[in-house]
């Protein structure tokens, strides 16, 4: 939420427009760097342009689904867990009967089961949603690893056959798929009083509570659209790459953080809250990075690569939160 | 409050803690506490967990979210293992040396991370995530990705640990200070002051950018006394924490935080912490007497567990306890 007064709100309502496309328009020239970059390289585009989409899809749904609970002025770090217990018991169930359908049952039964336990939990004891998402990150990975370190053996993985999602391992489906997630939520969240509401709760819950909205309602509809994300997340994540390993999405939690904040929109939530900010703060984030370790090549690029990242996020945030300082200093 | 419930409320927790875990080990034929070795684990390990209390709470409590903790912690240490031993080159004296070279390193790092959430005047929330992000691409960039071992491996660190002393030494100068520097301070009333009320305290003269500055270089230090307990005690440092692979850290000091804080209602906050750690650390060394039965997965889920039902028990007291006294009334009645 905002704290403190606004100490200046420059630039009017053009600079405020400039400043809501800057995100797309740092998606623009990351896109064309990289892909000037590795063609200067001489290496295929097409195969760097696959990877890209494969590592950026994954993060884009899972943060799309995770808008919905930032927008209440929550956030929840156990996403990247979730992920990998939904693909583990996608994988477990697979295993057991399989069937793809059953599979898919498991993982999305599984992901909106654990996203609605840590809402039900905050909303039912009055725990704060972010405390419970710490005890479910560590619950579930450690279940995971407990899970796959058990029945994976010397492999350190569990797997499902690599022809069973073969067929589904191609751009037109993962786009189509990631089209579907994006309309829906964009739909609930733009044109729905529901969507409205969630943002109302997000900038002011004192406000929203007088007025009558019902926060447990809205968190209960949050949690399950990030489940839904979850869901099509672990699935994604056993199209391309058909095992799971105690480290599977284990960095999708943080990153979400961070696409949300490159797509333009505040951690705090609220009014300003944009349901785009994932997809194009996701594939922004992963362009950086795969940018930077083209050209940071070398035995320490890892961490070049994470430092110039770091510091070119604190730039865009900063640029991008300029109409929004406070004299406080924000908390 | 009577001085009896304070003694009582203070010590409620820590003694009842120590009693269920001593009778379940006592029950499978064992003690929480089993030799003077585990002793020495049990106060390192209170040492830990305590500064880390501390440190997590000092932002924490001003609304200031630091995902930066682990990292300050680790690469403090790297430091503190490269210098020290570029000096010595492990000989005797490598531990003190390499303790004050990794607090300093400690609290530039926090001042690194203070001056750049004052002067970008962003939520301390991001401005931690891209703080993370650096110290740990410095750290790899610093250790190639590797393990720190050859460093910290010598007879001056694993002396520094192997006796319960210097671990104590550690609990009482950094309590003492604590207490010191946010409770008898101009400092620290002002701390206080910001806490409670950020804009009131603003309004009337109090200086908040330093205020808040000098508060990350604490929390800086801290982790960096954090950082060097743990090399001496894992015999290692894990330069190869990327994408946020620091941040477990903070998720230990939860549990612990809301437990001091609870006993802080019949004491002090920062004799809460201790006495929190104290408890987190019986549990840890119950782990360690089932260290067969109980695989590090089913601790993590242990205290996760135990960190919801304590919160649940925090944040819905007065409802249990109102349901519990008419209950009362009704049987008597």
């Amino acid at each position: 939420m905002e704290t403190g007064t606004l100490k200046k709100k420059s630039g009017g309502t053009a600079g405020r427009h400039l400043v809501d496309l800057l995100p797309f328009l740092a998606l623009a020239v990351l896109f064309a760097l990289f892909c000037a970059i590795v063609k200067g390289k001489g290496y295929r585009l097409d195969i760097y342009l696959k990877t890209i989409f494969n590592q950026g899809v994954v993060l884009a749904v899972v943060a799309t689904g995770a808008i919905f609970i930032y927008t209440l002025g929550s956030f929840d770090i156990s996403l990247g867990a979730s992920t990998l217990f939904a693909a583990t018991m996608g994988v477990l169930t697979y295993n057991a009967t399989e069937s793809l359908p059953l599979m898919l049952l498991a993982i999305f039964g599984t992901a909106i089961a654990c996203s609605l336990f840590s809402s039900a939990l905050a909303s039912a004891f009055h725990i704060p949603a972010f405390v419970t998402t710490v005890a479910m990150l560590s619950v579930l990975s450690a279940v995971s690893a407990q899970i796959i370190t058990t029945r994976g053996g010397s492999l350190g993985g569990i797997g499902i056959p690599k022809p069973v999602v073969k067929p589904l391992d191609n751009p037109p489906f993962k786009i189509a798929l990631l089209a579907a997630f994006f309309l829906l939520c964009f739909f609930v969240f733009q044109l729905t009083k529901a969507g409205r509401r969630q943002k109302f709760i997000g900038g002011n819950l004192v406000c929203a509570r007088l007025t009558g909205i019902s926060y447990n309602k809205y968190a209960i509809l949050a949690f399950t659209m990030a489940g839904i994300g979850v869901g099509l997340g672990a699935f994604l994540t056993l199209v391309y790459t058909p095992s799971v390993t105690a480290t599977t999405a284990s960095g999708i939690g943080m990153s979400i953080f961070v696409a949300i904040v490159f797509g333009g929109m505040p951690i705090s939530g609220g009014a300003r809250s944009r349901i785009h900010a994932a997809l194009v703060g996701g594939f922004s984030y992963i362009l950086l990075n795969n940018i930077l370790e083209l050209v940071l090549e070398g035995g320490s690029a890892y961490g070049l690569t994470q430092i110039v990242s770091a510091v070119f996020f604190l730039a865009v945030v900063y640029v991008t939160s300029m109409n929004y300082r406070t004299a406080l200093l924000p908390r | 409050m009577s001085t009896a419930k304070k003694v009582t409320g203070t010590l409620a927790i820590p003694l009842l803690t120590a009693l269920v875990l001593e009778c379940i080990c006592v029950m499978n034929g064992n003690h929480v506490i089993t030799n003077l070795k585990s002793f020495n684990n049990f106060v390192v390990y209170t040492a830990i967990v305590m500064i880390t209390t501390m440190a997590l709470s000092i932002n924490l409590n001003s609304g200031r979210f630091d995902f930066s903790l682990g990292s300050i912690a680790a690469l403090s240490a790297v430091t503190g293992a490269k210098i020290s031993y570029a000096m010595l080159h492990g000989a005797s004296g490598s531990a003190p040396v390499m303790l004050l070279i990794t607090v300093l390193a400690g609290a530039l790092l926090g001042l690194v991370s203070g001056l750049i959430y004052v002067a970008l005047r962003l939520p301390p929330i991001i401005t931690s995530l891209g703080v993370t992000l650096i110290f740990e691409g410095v750290l790899y960039t610093f250790t190639g990705g590797k393990y720190v071992m050859a460093e910290v491996q010598n007879a001056s660190m694993s002396g520094f640990v192997g006796t319960w002393v210097n671990a104590a030494i550690l609990i009482v100068v950094i309590l003492l200070a604590m207490i010191l520097i946010f409770d008898h301070t101009t400092f620290g009333y002002n701390y206080n002051a910001l806490k409670n009320g950020q804009k009131v305290a603003v309004n009337t003269g109090i200086r908040e950018v330093p205020n808040a500055v000098l508060c990350y270089v604490i929390c800086g230090a801290l982790m960096g006394v954090v950082g060097f307990l743990n090399a001496a005690r894992n015999t290692n440092i894990n330069g190869g924490q990327l994408n946020f692979g620091s941040i477990s850290i903070m998720f230990t000091a939860f549990l612990p935080m809301f437990i001091g804080t609870y006993i802080s209602r019949f004491s002090s906050d920062k004799l809460g912490f201790l006495l929190a750690a104290v408890c987190m650390s019986l549990l840890n060394s119950t782990f360690a007497v089932f260290s067969n039965a109980i695989t590090a997965s089913v601790q993590s889920i242990i205290n996760a567990v135990l960190l919801v039902v304590f919160l649940i028990y925090l944040n819905n007291e007065q409802l249990l306890v109102g349901t519990f006294m008419n209950r009362g009334q009704k049987v008597k009645a």
